[in-house]
């Protein structure tokens, strides 16, 4: 029978195509979820930092006109709307910059790791939404609207907020 | 914490990879964490208690040496085993983009995963390969870590992402506590006698060896009682060492780990002569731990762990006359070699294991953190 042949090389053929979009599916799904799961985790290393300049404000700042514009910035930073977040944030950083930071006095300690955790987070947010916002690109994957389900991935942009030390 | 470790290169051949593996895994468990490293191995070898053996490895010529890898179905079961069994936090692998069992593992695996670039290679066949090969790796590591300044370089330009920089880990008690060798240094006084050491791959003319070769040459008539003391694998005949400084040498041959750091403790200055493609300079970071004073060519990688030169003096790269002022003036400086070395001492406190890890642990949290869970192994069997 001939035509047994090509029904199973249809078949194959379907079966292949078939997994290649399940798996291409998964993907796409996988990586946005990612990159949001990437986002809260970098939200919450912000709120960190500027809770921990807050305090370092209060304490080892108290009555110093530097640490007055220090809360303020952390204060903003935490109260930002979420179109002028970055621009807090960067401020927040510009401040901490100013600051000579003693690693060895522990709310400076502090300061000097959340400033680290945030880049960090940033890092991994980037390189999350950047691998997301490239599956979302794939021919395939636009064809088949495979990305409805999600809403576009943005990057956070905000300076290095890494504090040189000494 | 739960920790699984993929390191790509067998254990027992000694290598840069291979240390920073075993050294970062013991400090991480002397830190109370719950480590286990997997790793190319027969089952009858002898190994830690913390490596699991992957199997044999297979040699492969790869990037211009042979690398003892791991590739293959037996591999790919044990490595999901691995995983599944180990129920770890966080997967930490290295070298994820050679063909071995870091790529066999970041291609099962689920959850949080750090990857360390070690090498600065620009030309691997991963990259070669394509891109798109590269970012199905990538796209599945959460966190990259660079060991040096060239191989995060190389991650921002040519993998498209980026790398925090967290450089090789030292064991600074290991070289500090160390008994020099009996005898070394002798005596060192101004216009006389001195020791310099030299620890590499002599015969290999990146590592700069004839540079020091050509100063001592010029040095020793001139300077009655100085030594070189040279330890590395490889033969003296190989290198054509002028006269006045084969008589005056001292060759160890290849030293083990201990030897090594008793090498170090047993010299007035360190010289590292390389000319080129070192990304990081782990010998200088062992050296300073040592105590030895250092004396190295002027290459960004040096001048970033020398402190700018404060830690260390540095020299134009190539120029064996200026090598041999610097230490024809050193030597008859004991002041400036001991500020050198307290300097390095400080700075070198840095690279120490325990700081090191905690900013990898960092790394880790910052992964287990950014995915919201933790690794599993069972991806389903490879659809890729």
């Amino acid at each position: 029978m001939p035509g047994m042949g090509w029904v199973i090389g249809v078949v194959a053929v379907v079966v292949v195509i078939a997994s290649y979009v399940t798996w291409t599916a998964g993907r796409v799904d996988r990586l946005h979820l990612r990159a949001a799961s990437a986002g809260r985790a970098l939200d919450s290393q912000l709120v960190r930092r500027a809770a921990a300049a807050a305090v370092l404000a209060e304490t080892e700042l108290a009555g110093d006109p530097a640490g007055a514009d220090l809360y303020a910035a952390a204060r903003a930073a935490l109260d930002a709307r979420e179109d002028d977040r970055e621009a807090s944030e960067n401020d927040l950083t510009r401040m901490l910059r100013k600051q000579a930071l003693d690693p060895q006095e522990p709310n400076g300690a502090a300061v000097i790791a959340a400033s680290r955790r945030v880049a960090l987070a940033r890092q991994m947010h980037t390189d999350l939404v950047r691998a997301a916002l490239g599956a979302r690109e794939r021919p395939l994957v636009r064809l088949l609207r495979l990305n409805r389900k999600h809403t576009r991935p943005a990057y956070f942009d905000i300076d290095d907020p890494t504090l040189s030390v000494g | 914490m739960r920790i699984g470790i993929v390191c790509p290169y067998s254990m027992d051949v000694p290598g840069g990879v291979q240390f920073h593996v075993r050294d970062l895994a013991e400090t991480l468990i002397a830190m109370g964490h719950e480590v286990s490293v997997l790793a190319p191995a027969d089952d009858d070898q002898p190994l830690p208690p913390y490596v699991v053996a992957a199997g044999r490895a297979v040699p492969v010529p790869y990037n211009g040496s042979v690398a003892r890898l791991n590739f293959g179905p037996i591999s790919a079961a044990r490595t999901r085993r691995w995983l599944h069994q180990g129920d770890f936090d966080v997967l930490h692998v290295h070298e994820p983009l050679t063909p071995s069992l870091s790529l066999l593992a970041v291609m099962s695996a689920r959850g949080p995963v750090v990857a360390t670039f070690h090498t600065a290679m620009t030309r691997s066949r991963a990259l070669a390969a394509g891109a798109p090969v590269a970012r199905v790796v990538l796209e599945r590591i959460t966190g990259r870590i660079a060991v040096s300044e060239l191989a995060r370089r190389v991650q921002v330009e040519h993998l498209d992402g980026g790398a925090v920089e967290i450089p090789n880990g030292v064991s600074v008690a290991h070289f500090a506590d160390a008994e020099p060798l009996p005898g070394w240094p002798g005596e060192c006084r101004p216009g006389y006698g001195g020791t310099v050491g030299f620890l590499g791959r002599f015969t290999e003319p990146r590592k700069g060896f004839d540079i020091l070769a050509r100063a001592l040459a010029e040095v020793m008539p001139r300077r009655p009682g100085l030594r070189l003391l040279l330890a590395g694998p490889g033969d003296l005949d190989e290198v054509d060492l002028p006269p006045v400084v084969a008589e005056r040498t001292t060759f160890l041959g290849k030293v083990s780990e201990e030897d090594k750091a008793r090498m170090l403790r047993s010299v007035d200055l360190y010289i590292a002569p390389n000319t080129g493609g070192e990304s990081f300079g782990m010998i200088l970071t062992e050296a300073m731990a040592a105590g030895a004073p250092v004396v190295a060519t002027d290459l960004d990688a040096f001048r970033r762990v020398l402190d700018g030169g404060r830690a260390g003096a540095l020299f134009p790269n190539g120029d064996a006359a200026s090598l041999g002022e610097a230490v024809t003036a050193l030597l008859d400086d004991g002041e400036r070699r001991r500020e050198l070395a307290e300097h390095a001492e400080r700075v070198v406190a840095a690279y120490d294991w325990p700081v090191v890890a905690a900013r990898v642990l960092e790394v880790y949290n910052s992964a287990i953190e950014a995915l919201g869970e933790t690794v599993s192994g069972a991806d389903p069997p490879a659809q890729w």
